[in-house]
């Protein structure tokens, strides 16, 4: 049973690359496509809504004190069509995130690939469709 | 030894490729295909467009992509080259405050779009935002009401060709996620064909006399999904961007 599991999170990746995951929004707006960032840490909470689900984290820094994430992934429309559910990735789960930080500073992350130790990847794609973002002419 | 490993590996293989699950991952690699067929019409004999579409996700209306077709060097007016150097969504994004994406955004989004037809109305139901725009073509002129985001859109038939016709745009919006500029003057032209039962050939042009020095255009192909439905797409129920302050409302100037 959990062998079809993986299988099954397996295919959901294939469609998952199938299909651009792109955000309402313009991502140079919000992110720094210069600032890549990789993230480990505990799920703590997802938010399956729109525009865009979020998926929230602890991640132990280098002093030993835990700091809590929040990292922006593809909407869940688009997410729900490629195969993947709110219970793809659980409170608990051990994940590495690749992602670009946020302008503004904050532990915020735009999330380009969801990792887990096993290196399954879940919500495949970033929100990010329009990156990298534009140089202008 | 080495043989029975290799025809072992093979056994295995075999077996994989009879469970549900690897047939799924083979028919998820698989193109999807649409039904086949001649275009449908309506009972008055007019090519009907209702259905499902899948459309190719076009953030930057310059460059080609899978079923799109750009315009790689804009004809910029000065105006319109100042326009567009100086954007920058970080100091006012639009569709990042929920904003209406506008015409030309809605239909560049990778979101489903479905289209319902009558002998004297066009609607477009975006998933994008869950917004809609509804299209007279029962052979009305423009109206003059007030600019809108979305404009002021009327259709007519050319041939099989439905050729809707919108103005009166506000000029808030932008062409392209990337951020590619109009104004107010903007005269947008979609055509629609309808080749067969499972594609619509679209082409989009983009008349501008404030913004470009000629009309420019993209063309585009639709895909019939008949195994997908529009879902809601509620862009306030969770824009943490807006709200924690790392997104801008864009300040117009009136």
């Amino acid at each position: 049973m959990k062998n079809t599991k993986h299988l099954m999170i397996g295919a959901g990746f294939i469609v998952a690359v199938a299909q651009p995951v792109a955000g309402h929004h313009s991502f140079a707006a919000e992110f720094d496509a210069n600032k890549p960032v990789t993230l480990k840490g505990s799920v703590t909470r997802i938010e399956w809504a729109n525009p865009h689900i979020w998926v929230y984290l602890d991640v132990t820094d280098d002093q030993g004190n835990v700091q809590p994430w929040q990292c922006e992934g593809g909407p869940p429309n688009t997410l729900t069509r490629n195969g993947w559910t709110k219970d793809s990735l659980k409170p608990g789960d051990q994940v590495s995130i690749d992602g670009v930080l946020a302008k503004d500073g904050s532990k915020t992350c735009n999330a380009r690939a969801v990792k887990l130790p096993d290196g399954r990847s879940v919500f495949a794609g970033s929100s990010g469709g329009d990156t990298p973002p534009p140089v202008k002419r | 030894m080495k043989n029975r490993f290799v025809a072992s590996l093979l056994a295995v293989l075999a077996l994989l490729t009879m469970t549900p699950v690897f047939r799924m991952i083979a028919a998820d690699q698989q193109e999807f295909r649409p039904p086949s067929g001649p275009a449908p019409r309506t009972a008055s004999g007019k090519v009907d467009f209702s259905g499902v579409w899948q459309k190719p996700y076009v953030p930057d209306m310059t460059k080609d992509g899978k079923d799109q077709k750009g315009m790689s060097e804009l004809p910029f007016t000065p105006w319109g080259d100042a326009e567009w150097k100086k954007y920058d969504a970080a100091e006012g994004d639009y569709t990042g405050a929920c904003l209406p994406f506008g015409m030309t955004r809605s239909v560049n989004t990778p979101e489903p779009m479905q289209i319902m037809q009558s002998d004297t109305h066009f609607a477009f139901l975006f998933e994008q935002n869950s917004w809609f725009t509804v299209v007279p073509i029962d052979g009305r002129q423009h109206g003059n009401g007030i600019p809108t985001w979305f404009g002021d859109s009327v259709g007519h038939w050319e041939g099989d060709t439905l050729v809707i016709d919108t103005v009166n745009f506000n000029g808030k919006t932008r062409l392209d996620t990337i951020g590619h500029p109009h104004s107010d003057q903007l005269h947008l032209v979609q055509r629609f064909s309808r080749p067969d039962r499972g594609h619509i050939a679209y082409e989009v042009i983009v008349d501008d006399p404030r913004t470009f020095t000629r009309p420019w255009k993209n063309t585009r192909n639709f895909t019939l999904r008949p195994d997908w439905q529009i879902m809601e797409y509620s862009c306030e129920e969770n824009n943490k961007s807006l709200w924690e302050g790392r997104i801008k409302v864009p300040k117009y100037v009136k």
